[in-house]
């Protein structure tokens, strides 16, 4: 999604957001139970055991990458929030401190991260967090990630904006116009969560455009593997919510241990 | 829709092979092709300045079904890159899509549709525009009673062809009966001479006709675009491809590209491919003027 994430940390709950300050670009919201992360689990803070910083996801993705490369035996995986003082520096930093114990090496390893958010920005946090929890009344289902993937690959080359329909009967439309061509994709009887036929029976599907860079990037998310994604349009239509459903593994129930989804910005038809 | 019937509705079961064989001449980013349509089947053609032209042939027994109604034949322009983007939407890997090609539109359009899955459909609509005129008909005519000509296979005629780059702008084709050969020749920032030797090497050259030497100039950027999107299946397939010369030092290239089934493709993996699922391409090169050397 992007380089820089923020991490907030809260009694019950770990979540990884993207862009949720800013305005501009796709949101991604990523919520982990603490019991489905970490098996011990402490937090104490002055904004009410809350505590949110932002960090390099490359630098993060390594750490665990090395981390899981040596203690794959001994499944044991030490997190903490510390202040150090760098090497030749004489204010200390924060850092992510992993500590990794293997059958004959340790690996300590420091992640850089920001300085904590204040507790107006904790909070300033939490509030964005709740306006994007709010989803949209119906979405529909894709369980074929792979084929729409493909699909829209090809379909970039075609246009910088896609046109995306959720129809009242469980349908996706995709699409992009230019002056010299029409393209689309209409994908039929999907699942439908949520109210379906009544709430958006007035006129018969609702309608966004949408940046295709955006679209493409939230099609990404797809590396984590999800079971199945879910569209739907926002309230007012302000914007494309992409739900990602993740299954128990070698079940077909719906993980609710972790919840992920985006929000892509609707771009204003004719600008 | 209105009550008149359109002049073409077609269906086609193999997406792939029409995109390979249409990126086959696409050798730049912004090109204009002209269409023809006609009882036997679909004619693409583009060509540069004059002095290249290219064309592509899907005979009708490529398609599952053409019911072609027009009168005339009909001829449209339309933009070579965005009608193999768009093809390429419909291409799934490792199935074979069945699409409907349908001309015209209510607005003149070229129409797109899959057909083979009722869940999903994917449709495109291409603003065809009125055609340009084709500047110059390349009416190949064979030089002599001997026709002038070889058959190299296709991965051998591109690599020469890309061995060929270094030495400059002006590549010489020679053919001669006496040993029977062929030589690529380019001079310019150095000398690269590539000879294809008939008898020398006939797993090279497939076949080789000529009574008397010939020899012409072609620009080498002309020559290239010839090979150098031909697809990959092609190289693989590794079918030859003809080269001919004609009255005026024409040069004449012809490749063959399969559009059989991808599911086909196994069973046939001997060679044999019924010669009805062949695209054929053929590229006319006019030589450079001839300057007395």
């Amino acid at each position: 999604m992007g380089k820089i994430c923020h991490v907030y940390l809260t009694k019950d709950h770990t979540f990884f957001l993207h862009n949720l300050l800013t305005n501009n670009g796709v949101q991604s919201i990523a919520q982990f139970r603490i019991d489905a992360l970490f098996s011990d689990y402490h937090i104490t803070s002055q904004s009410e055991d809350r505590i949110a910083f932002s960090l390099d996801l490359s630098l993060l993705l390594r750490a665990l990458r090395s981390a899981a490369a040596i203690s794959s035996a001994v499944d044991r995986l030490q997190i903490k929030l510390v202040k150090k003082l760098p090497p030749n520096s004489t204010n200390p930093m924060p850092f992510l401190t992993f500590e990794t114990k293997g059958y004959a090496s340790a690996v300590i390893q420091d992640i850089p991260i920001s300085k904590p958010l204040s507790r107006a920005h904790v909070l300033e946090l939490q509030t964005a967090l709740d306006d994007a929890q709010d989803l949209p009344r119906t979405l529909v289902g894709v369980s074929e990630l792979d084929s729409l993937l493909n699909f829209v690959e090809r379909m970039k080359q075609l246009g910088d904006e896609m046109g995306v329909e959720i129809g009242k009967n469980g349908e996706l439309g995709l699409k992009v116009s230019s002056s010299l061509v029409n393209l689309g994709a209409e994908f039929k009887r999907l699942m439908i969560i949520g109210e379906d036929s009544e709430q958006i029976n007035g006129d018969g599907g609702m309608n966004v455009l949408v940046s295709m860079k955006h679209f493409v990037k939230c099609l990404q998310c797809h590396l984590a593997k999800p079971d199945c994604a879910f569209y739907g349009v926002g309230s007012q239509g302000g914007s494309l919510t992409v739900v990602y459903q993740f299954f128990v593994p070698g079940s077909r129930q719906t993980d609710k241990s972790i919840s992920f989804h985006c929000r892509l910005p609707v771009l204003d038809p004719g600008s | 829709m209105d009550a008149t019937l359109p002049d073409l509705v077609s269906q086609l079961d193999n997406v792939q092979g029409f995109v390979d064989a249409l990126t086959s001449v696409r050798w730049k980013r912004h090109q204009d092709a002209v269409v023809e349509l006609s009882e036997h089947g679909v004619v693409l053609i583009v060509e540069e300045t004059g002095c290249l032209q290219a064309k592509v042939y899907l005979q009708k027994e490529l398609f599952v079904n053409y019911e072609y109604t027009a009168e005339a034949r009909p001829r449209f322009g339309v933009s070579l890159g965005l009608l193999v983007d768009c093809l390429n939407t419909f291409s799934v890997p490792g199935h074979s899509s069945t699409i409907e090609l349908r001309y015209p539109g209510p607005d003149m359009q070229l129409l797109l549709k899959s057909v083979d899955s009722l869940d999903a459909c994917i449709y495109a609509e291409i603003r065809t525009r009125i055609p340009d005129t084709i500047s110059w008909d390349y009416n190949f005519e064979p030089l002599g009673t001997t026709p002038l000509s070889f058959t190299v296979k296709s991965a051998a005629l591109k690599e020469a062809i890309d061995d060929l780059e270094w030495p400059g702008s002006s590549i010489k084709i020679t053919l001669q009966p006496t040993p029977p050969s062929v030589t690529f020749r380019g001079e310019g920032h150095g000398d690269l001479q590539i000879d294809f030797m008939y008898y020398v090497n006939t797993d090279l050259l497939a076949a080789f006709s000529c009574d008397r030497e010939v020899s012409h100039r072609y620009k080498y950027k002309f020559l290239r675009a010839t090979t150098s999107n031909i697809p990959s299946s092609v190289v693989k397939d590794n079918r030859g491809s003809k080269v001919s010369v004609g009255r005026g030092g024409i040069l004449k290239i012809q490749h063959l590209v399969s559009m059989a089934r991808p599911a086909h493709s196994h069973i046939d993996s001997a060679g044999y491919q019924p010669p009805s699922r062949i695209a054929y391409i053929e590229f006319f090169v006019k030589p450079e003027e001839v300057d007395d050397d």
